[in-house]
């Protein structure tokens, strides 16, 4: 397993910083790319891969995303049920999704993700600044 | 002649309110850079951040619609799998955003195949005459629920629509040929 993720933004793309040393995994900035598939792909292939071996450690993962649009949303629900599923299996997982608080689209859409998790630990925050 | 013809054109979408339109094959660039200069017009309009990012994600869901569904397209002729150009599809939609008073509005057209009105007319109807609360509802069900058949994306573009407007959704069918019809959807934010 290599230890970090790490993946510049781009226009269309978020970056993508996982430290799995750490145990902090990010995702920061907007999501519409061109193929959610050809970019998710790399992110769930490393995640999978860290998830397999956390066992009972422990792992933060911060969602601070302005803007993603319908594509992107359901990879976004497949990384959530990936964190989920880690958690069910003994580790103590949280999930960390920061909203812009103008925009109430994105925090509801966190406040839905949220219901979801039924053993990760998610915490809904307004961004700062 | 030239100025005139163009400086019509240019007229008639005045007349409309139309900031920006665009007419022809639409690609992922093409969204990505008409996507800016969308963002930088919002931005010197002074729009808030809620307004700026529903026409925004507006814009992106209509344009990908484009993208992957209008039935109007250019490709090669019979060019072979392995040719480069087998993959050179492209598809044919107009899309406009404007102002009327207060509110933007983003429309987007495109031909459809006529055996996909009904369909399409049910599925908006649906979408139109939900509350934002029911909306929520089935975007959450969709998000689970495995992709309609030739869907190449989530299946939640129209859902997306409805839920960044401000007022119903409004949309249009009219038929051109035997086998294509014109689909016009408009979403004021």
């Amino acid at each position: 397993m290599r230890d970090k993720l790490d993946i510049q933004a781009t226009t269309r793309t978020p970056a993508v910083s996982f430290d799995f040393m750490q145990n902090h995994l990010k995702i920061t900035g907007e999501s519409y790319p061109e193929d959610v598939t050809e970019f998710y792909g790399p992110v769930f292939t490393a995640l999978d891969s860290y998830l397999g071996k956390l066992g009972s450690g422990t792992c933060r993962f911060d969602f601070e995303l302005i803007y993603l649009n319908s594509s992107s949303a359901k990879a976004i629900m497949m990384l959530m049920d990936k964190l989920d599923a880690a958690a069910k299996k003994g580790a103590a997982v949280d999930v960390y999704w920061y909203y812009d608080k103008e925009d109430d689209t994105m925090q509801e859409l966190g406040e839905e993700f949220g219901e979801d998790l039924q053993n990760a630990k998610f915490h809904l925050e307004k961004m700062p600044g | 002649m030239l100025a005139s013809q163009l400086m019509d054109l240019r007229g008639m979408l005045h007349s409309q309110g139309v900031i920006f339109a665009y007419s022809g094959y639409v690609t992922e660039p093409v969204l990505s850079g008409v996507g800016e200069a969308l963002k930088q017009k919002l931005t010197i309009d002074d729009a808030d951040t809620k307004t700026l990012r529903s026409v925004f994600a507006v814009f992106v869901e209509q344009m990908q619609n484009i993208i992957r569904y209008s039935a109007e397209k250019a490709q090669p002729a019979l060019a072979p799998a392995s040719d480069p150009r087998a993959l050179m599809e492209i598809r044919y939609g107009i899309l406009t955003i404007g102002r009327e008073g207060a509110d933007y509005m983003v429309c987007a057209g495109n031909l459809v195949e006529r055996s996909d009105v009904e369909r399409l007319r049910a599925k908006l109807s649906r979408i139109r005459d939900m509350s934002k609360d029911e909306l929520k509802a089935l975007y959450k069900e969709q998000l689970r629920a495995e992709p309609e058949k030739g869907s190449k994306g989530a299946g939640l573009g129209f859902m997306e629509i409805a839920r960044r407007a401000s007022k119903p959704i409004e949309f249009d069918f009219t038929d051109v040929d035997a086998t294509h019809a014109f689909f016009a959807l408009k979403a004021t934010i």
